[in-house]
């Protein structure tokens, strides 16, 4: 008899122990704050966002292309110019590296600080110095961005937030032995106040001063972050700068495709004389489809294919190496221009991220 | 000096048990139910064979807007795991109280994106923690405040 009870004790004690863990869920239903309740705010990010970038390395190639350039003196904004040579350009790429690190990052801000690098090289086929000093002068030396840049996400409450972004760009064709002045260093910001009005969307509206097609100018902005229902589609959109539409393949693959505008402008050194700063302002529109993979733990491989296609590559001479704002309306002259040819570019990378 | 020895013994054993009976009172204070700023979810603590643990008791939105039914674990990297429920998952584990108010050595899971973060959680006061998921390092990482829940107090009449 005693044997039978330990052995129905022996089998009820498993079911008496999984009767515990079956737990009433509804008690929680009707909870209250010990003191008062916590404030709600709009996080900076929504469901199903692309993998946000702590470190990236990457490199970036541009299949050969055609390079025309014009004489070197004052043009009107608006004026026709003919080619005076015409070159192949057999060789344009580079390393990248871009830092994105929190300083502060809690529900009720977030503020992130970074550096980026980017190396350009050209290899321009016959840039003869005396007869075309500007392609020589990117043939010899690669351009260079050096840049610090800040952003800091501000929510206002559960749905409206501020985004301020900084950034500080140090670029021409500088070497670790010949750096020019920190006085001819590009300052961009914008400032955008939108709404979360749900986890699946975001969007903002607001202005910016911006280098990205080469010249300094100041443009409205929207950004417009979206994901479908189920999570696979969507959008990340900061119009103009770019756009992009997204497909998740899988939680570990995502699809990207859409545009980046790119550019900057830079000090060229060897052309600059008399305290005055000859810049390149150089700007392309990256049309290109990009694939983001996970490949262990939070390390991700990016890779991007598409088409470079020249919007700017005009040179200015900065009077004392001070800027100015041409804009669509400005009359102040060009020194010279040149045309490029579109060419393919491909893009591999490896980032460190949060997602 | 016998007597002597046996008196140090014994203190010291007091005092080792007075330390830790006092470090497990701290390390209890995490205990109880939990609500994350986004006030998505309540999170039970429990504390089990020395260390804390803590699941998902109560849900906002429940029910999966695509499939009509119950969430699951959808985003599990774990495939056998994509079809529990996230009502009882354990989404923070293996907390070992560090002292100081200040429990380490856990994870936190975000069933959002299936991620599994480090983790580090600070009372603020007694009703308020600072919960830190981080990336290897804590500079990679985002604190939440979580504010904790009690039982409703019923009117006297």
């Amino acid at each position: 008899m005693n044997l039978k009870v330990l052995i129905f004790s022996l089998f009820l004690v498993p079911i008496v122990t999984f009767a515990q863990e079956e737990e009433d869920y509804s008690m929680y239903d009707d909870l209250e704050y010990a003191d008062e309740g916590g404030t709600t705010y709009a996080s900076p990010k929504i469901n199903g966002v692309s993998p946000n970038r702590f470190i990236n390395v990457a490199w970036d190639l541009q299949s050969p292309y055609t390079l025309n350039s014009s004489e070197i003196k004052g043009f009107t904004p608006d004026a026709s110019w003919s080619t005076k040579e015409s070159s192949n350009v057999s060789y344009t790429g580079g390393l990248r590296l871009n830092a994105n690190i929190p300083v502060v990052s809690r529900n009720n801000i977030v503020w992130q600080m970074g550096a980026n690098y980017m190396n350009t090289n050209f290899s321009i086929d016959k840039a003869d110095p005396s007869d075309d000093p500007i392609l020589s002068e990117l043939n010899s030396r690669s351009l260079k961005t050096g840049g610090l840049f800040t952003t800091v996400y501000k929510p206002l409450n559960e749905k409206q937030f501020l985004i301020f972004q900084g950034q500080a760009d140090y670029n021409g064709n500088y070497t670790l032995s010949d750096f020019h002045s920190l006085g001819l260093t590009k300052y961009s910001a914008a400032v955008l106040w939108g709404k979360r009005p749900h986890d699946r969307l975001q969007w903002a509206i607001g202005a910016s001063r911006t280098y990205k097609v080469g010249e300094l100018n100041y443009v409205p902005i929207v950004m417009y972050n979206w994901t479908s229902k189920n999570e696979k589609w969507g959008t990340e959109i900061l119009f103009p700068a770019r756009a992009h539409g997204k497909y998740w393949v899988s939680k570990k693959s995502l699809i990207m495709y859409g545009y980046e505008l790119e550019g900057g402008s830079y000090h060229l050194e060897g052309l600059s004389k008399d305290g005055n700063s000859f810049e390149l302002r150089r700007g392309e529109i990256r049309p290109r489809i990009e694939w983001n993979r996970k490949l262990v733990g939070f390390f991700w491989l990016n890779a991007q294919l598409g088409a470079r296609i020249n919007y700017g590559f005009a040179y200015d001479e900065l009077e004392n190496g001070k800027e100015f704002f041409r804009g669509f309306f400005g009359k102040q002259e060009i020194e010279a221009f040149s045309s490029l040819g579109t060419s393919l570019y491909g893009l591999v990378g490896i980032s460190f991220v949060s997602l | 000096m016998k007597k002597f020895k046996t008196l140090t013994i014994i203190l010291a054993g007091l005092f080792l048990f007075t330390s830790m009976v006092g470090d497990t009172e701290e390390g209890d204070k995490l205990v109880g139910v939990w609500e994350p700023s986004n006030k998505k979810v309540k999170v039970k603590i429990d504390k089990i064979s020395g260390k804390y643990y803590g699941k998902i008791v109560w849900l906002r939105e429940p029910i999966d807007p695509v499939t009509g039914k119950p969430k699951t674990d959808k985003n599990n990297p774990d495939e056998s795991l994509k079809n529990v429920a996230i009502k009882g998952f354990r989404m923070l584990k293996d907390f070992v109280y560090s002292g100081n108010g200040e429990w380490s050595d856990g994870t936190i899971y975000d069933p959002q994106n299936g991620s599994t973060y480090n983790c580090v959680i600070k009372l603020k006061d007694e009703n308020t923690l600072d919960i830190r998921g981080y990336i290897g390092l804590k500079t990679f990482g985002r604190t939440d405040v979580w504010k904790r829940l009690i039982m409703k107090k019923k009117n006297k009449k």
